[in-house]
């Protein structure tokens, strides 16, 4: 059943679309990631406008992440005094990116600089990610306990020096304000630009570089990833007019469904054994954003209207 | 079809009643673009009267050209730098037809020569295209123009030498107009000409206009006038879909 888009300014059969909302709400609700840094690269591959799958994404988020925040609010799970750092970093990070993107919009070369965003962080992303889930496996068959590192180590010396010192109660840290700014920033602009929440990138962050005790660093994650991917939304909007809510509440409406499958096969599988089938997953996404990059396209030219990718 | 049948009879009698000219209509003047839009197929009807051409007992030709609404364009090319392919030149034509539809009734090349099909303007080969660059408007690169009408014809936009337009006999013909989805809006023009010994002897204009109508319209103006309280919408629904999927999804 075709349905058109009317921001987009496309058809697209509306089972496809619903189909790819479940499907990464499948694999999203099993690994327990937010999905965008699969989903918009699968708009892409399906035909949809780089520029316009990037900004829907950020609107379908915005969405897939309320119902987890809201989660982890009741369990007492959210850092707001953090999370509000966070956003202000995020909302300044995801400012410049929209301006970035719209700029490199108009050269025609947005689409180049989403690819190679996702040939970059999903690469070192992934292969972290693999590496680190392979080790642990490996040491677990052989039966090694790592030693905990005292919470008191838990900073490089450099993290100490910053100024501008903060204390949040609930992370139980006393750190300078400058690193989850820097943090929330980089996320911003990861969110603006690619289209993903960007948890990815911060919730390793919040854990090695902040030391933020695991039972808020999700909900943290999530509440600074709604106020960011909002503002994303908007900005996207404002600038360039790609958002199309039509296509993001089918994809959510399909993420929803297939989440809910995809939480419960979760948790027949080990923690590692998840890490490394989603490395996997990541790698694979990488892997084909980056062989179109590479491999000579069969058609050299391409046409746009004016101002548009 | 009874629309149809009305325009033909009506056609019909405008031609057979003594001497007049060229007539076409369309079996829809108006496209209206809604959500289960997913192209269109219009007929164009016409009949050649009796000025130009002896409908009965001359040979005569039919060429219908829809032009579709002029909009900026680029092209762009890729190319290697380093390991990677990327969009490296670009020409932009500030008035390309979004859309361009030649149908005739026999191949073009028996119809009339390529001088004349230039001189009128007819075909992809013979738009005048101009692109921008540095020193004003120029003719194009020619790989840049095969390209723009190699991408357009692969997406359905630009069509030539596809489409008939079939004799009913009487003077009488027909063809069919495809619009794709991905149609650009704005105002088309139908164009007949009518050939006889590779020169035009007749021809006229009719309009088409392609639009967004209804909720597709207002989404779209929207989200292109009022794009601030379009993305404030656009997260107020986020917002409530996902808490809302959040209380389903706990029963």
């Amino acid at each position: 059943m075709p349905l058109y888009l009317p921001i987009a300014e496309l058809s697209m059969n509306i089972f496809l679309v619903i189909g790819m909302g479940a499907v990464v709400g499948f694999l999203s609700g099993m690994f327990g990631v937010g999905g965008g840094f699969l989903m918009t690269p699968l708009l892409i591959f399906s035909g949809v406008p780089p520029a316009v799958a990037v900004a829907t994404e950020s609107n379908e988020i915005t969405a897939a992440s309320v119902s987890g925040a809201l989660a982890h609010w009741r369990r007492q799970g959210v850092d707001v005094k953090m999370g509000i750092v966070l956003i202000i970093g995020g909302a300044v990070g995801s400012f410049i990116g929209a301006q970035v993107f719209t700029y490199l919009r108009s050269l025609g070369q947005v689409d180049l600089m989403i690819s190679l965003a996702y040939v970059v962080f999903l690469g070192s992303v992934g292969g972290l990610m693999f590496w680190e889930s392979v080790r642990a496996i490996v040491r677990q068959r052989r039966g090694i306990v790592p030693t905990p590192t005292p919470r008191e180590d838990r900073h490089k010396a450099w993290i100490h020096a910053l100024p501008f010192k903060m204390r949040f109660r609930k992370s139980r840290l006393y750190i300078s304000a400058l690193l989850p700014l820097g943090i929330g920033m980089f996320v911003g602009v990861l969110a603006a630009i690619m289209g993903v929440g960007g948890g990815f990138v911060m919730v390793p962050a919040m854990i090695y570089l902040l030391g933020m005790p695991t039972n808020v660093v999700v909900g943290t994650s999530l509440f600074q990833i709604i106020f960011v991917t909002a503002l994303t939304t908007i900005f996207h909007s404002v600038n360039t007019q790609t958002v199309d809510i039509f296509l993001a509440v089918l994809l959510l409406f399909g993420a929803v469904i297939g989440a809910q499958v995809g939480a419960r096969m979760g948790l027949r599988l080990k923690a590692e054994q998840l890490r490394a089938l989603l490395a996997l997953m990541v790698l694979l996404v990488c892997f084909k954003m980056g062989l179109d990059l590479v491999v000579e396209p069969t058609e050299l030219f391409s046409v746009g209207e004016a101002g548009v990718h | 079809m009874r629309r149809l049948l009305t325009i033909f009879g009506m056609i019909w009698l405008a031609a057979t009643g003594g001497a007049s000219a060229l007539v076409t209509d369309l079996s829809n003047k108006r496209i209206e673009i809604r959500y289960s839009f997913n192209g269109a197929d219009l007929i164009l009807f016409g009949a050649v009267g009796s000025s130009a051409v002896d409908p009965v007992n001359d040979d005569f030709d039919v060429v219908i050209v829809v032009r579709g609404p002029e909009i900026e364009t680029v092209v762009r090319q890729k190319q290697k730098i380093g390991p990677i392919w990327v969009n490296a030149n670009n020409l932009s034509f500030p008035a390309a037809p979004g859309y361009y539809a030649v149908a005739a009734s026999r191949p073009l090349a028996d119809i009339a020569s390529d001088a004349a099909f230039a001189s009128y303007g007819i075909g992809f080969d013979h738009l005048p295209l101009l692109a921008r660059t540095e020193r004003g408007l120029a003719a194009p690169h020619p790989e840049f123009r095969r390209a723009l009408f190699r991408i357009q014809a692969s997406q359905d936009l630009f069509r030539q030498e596809r489409d008939e337009v079939t004799h009913v006999g009487e003077g009488l013909f027909k063809t069919d107009i495809r619009l794709p989805a991905n149609v650009p809006v704005g105002e088309f023009l139908v164009e007949t000409f009518i050939f006889k010994n590779g020169s035009i002897v007749a021809r006229n204009r009719i309009p088409l206009v392609v639009d967004k109508e209804g909720f597709e319209r207002a989404a779209y103006d929207f989200a292109h006038n009022y794009p601030f309280w379009y993305g404030i919408t656009a997260v107020i629904i986020a917002l409530s879909a996902g808490w809302l999927a959040g209380v389903l999804g706990k029963k």
